[in-house]
């Protein structure tokens, strides 16, 4: 098994500068830590599906279509896809060449706060984006094995998929847990990282 | 009634057609609608410049729309009134919050024939009773393609989605004909 470090962190360091992530608000804070701690950051090419489980794919499905170009990644979560399966789907019908679809798959919802079991045991979803039409799909669990396929990978014709094995972050809740409230920036960050995408692709195009 | 109900309202396919091209519309994101199945009849055929994506539910066709929009195309919706029924936290994610401008024609399935010409909100059928005031509710502006006449409005709907950053609905009332 992997981190969510280990598996995120695969994706930040070796992505390309002109490439586009689109994550799922687990993944999300993970690259938030990561782009804060190293370098070179890239935020102006992100986009999170936040708050809205099972937006990804889509995004990702869109932004590849239109930037036909560039390379789009979406780092989706178990408990995210499987609430818009389908759109693995709307993904294989469309074949975008330039689009890889990772799912963290750690089997649990609000990971890292209260890991509530998630109705995935014994599912794959490398399976399923076989089914639906992806040119090709892998699972990985270890960090190593992972790093070094990451960039063939994405060198592939898509659309590709990745199931990755992860280990959940500790849970916070408890006895005597008070949540902090959630802060403005939680709903509004969709927003302002679409508006710096726009800027970002228009300024790099 | 007349025996023909639909002659006033029944709005030409091709026209729409005319209308998407000259708005500079280049993509059309879909879960198929019964009232618009002579739009969906072109377009599969096929038309110069209009791409389309058919998705597996209407949170697909929002979210794949904005993303065709961030990278700079022009898409639109076509989905039916239970379709946005369905994607009601996707549009508030991605147009209200996220001020994403997005059109979407949308088809009153079910309407009566009876109720053309009519308010909506006088419909004996909640699906079709019901969208006019949940988009007041949402605040997400609308139009009503009654007629041949209304076309301009999708234009319009474009401009405000742009200037307002958000959704617009185009309410299409009637069956669209094979014309």
């Amino acid at each position: 098994m992997m981190n969510m470090l280990q598996a995120c962190g695969v994706v930040a360091q070796q992505r390309p500068a002109d490439s586009i992530l689109v994550a799922t608000m687990g993944a999300m804070f993970v690259f938030d830590r990561i782009d804060a701690a190293g370098a070179p950051p890239k935020v102006a090419s992100r986009l999170s599906s936040v708050p809205l489980m099972g937006g990804a794919a889509g995004l990702g499905l869109g932004l590849a279509l239109a930037q036909p170009q560039r390379r789009v990644i979406v780092v989706d979560g178990d408990a995210s896809l499987l609430m818009e399966l389908g759109s693995l789907n709307s993904v294989a019908a469309q074949a975008p060449k330039n689009l890889l679809h990772v799912v963290i798959h750690n089997g649990t919802q609000f990971t890292g706060l209260a890991n509530i079991a998630s109705p995935v045991r014994g599912f794959s979803f490398a399976q399923a984006a076989r089914n639906a039409g992806y040119r090709q799909a892998e699972t990985f669990d270890q960090p190593a094995a992972w790093a070094e396929r990451f960039a063939a990978l994405l060198a592939l014709d898509g659309p590709g998929f990745v199931e990755l094995m992860v280990e959940p972050m500790p849970a916070q809740t408890g006895p005597g847990f008070e949540p902090a409230e959630m802060p403005d920036l939680q709903f509004e960050r969709m927003g302002r990282e679409a508006r710096a995408l726009q800027s970002f692709l228009k300024e790099s195009s | 009634m007349t025996d023909k109900p639909l002659q006033d309202h029944a709005v030409p396919a091709s026209a729409c057609i005319a209308a998407l091209r000259q708005i500079g519309v280049d993509h059309v994101v879909t879960v198929p609608d019964w009232v618009q199945l002579a739009l969906h009849a072109r377009l599969e055929a096929g038309e110069d410049g209009l791409a389309l994506l058919n998705t597996c539910n209407e949170n697909q066709a929002v979210t794949v729309a904005a993303g065709l929009t961030l990278g700079g195309r022009r898409p639109l919706l076509v989905m039916q009134n239970q379709g946005l029924y369905n994607c009601i936290n996707t549009l508030r994610a991605v147009c209200l919050d996220a001020h994403i401008p997005l059109v979407l024609m949308v088809g009153q399935f079910g309407r009566e024939y009876a109720n053309l010409g009519q308010p909506a909100t006088a419909s004996r059928r909640s699906m079709v009773r019901l969208m006019q005031p949940l988009l007041d509710a949402l605040g997400i502006p609308f139009h009503l393609l009654d007629r041949p006449a209304d076309l301009p409005c999708l234009a319009l709907a474009y401009a405000q989605a742009e200037q307002r950053g958000g959704a617009v609905v185009v309410l299409v009332s009637a069956p669209l004909a094979w014309s």
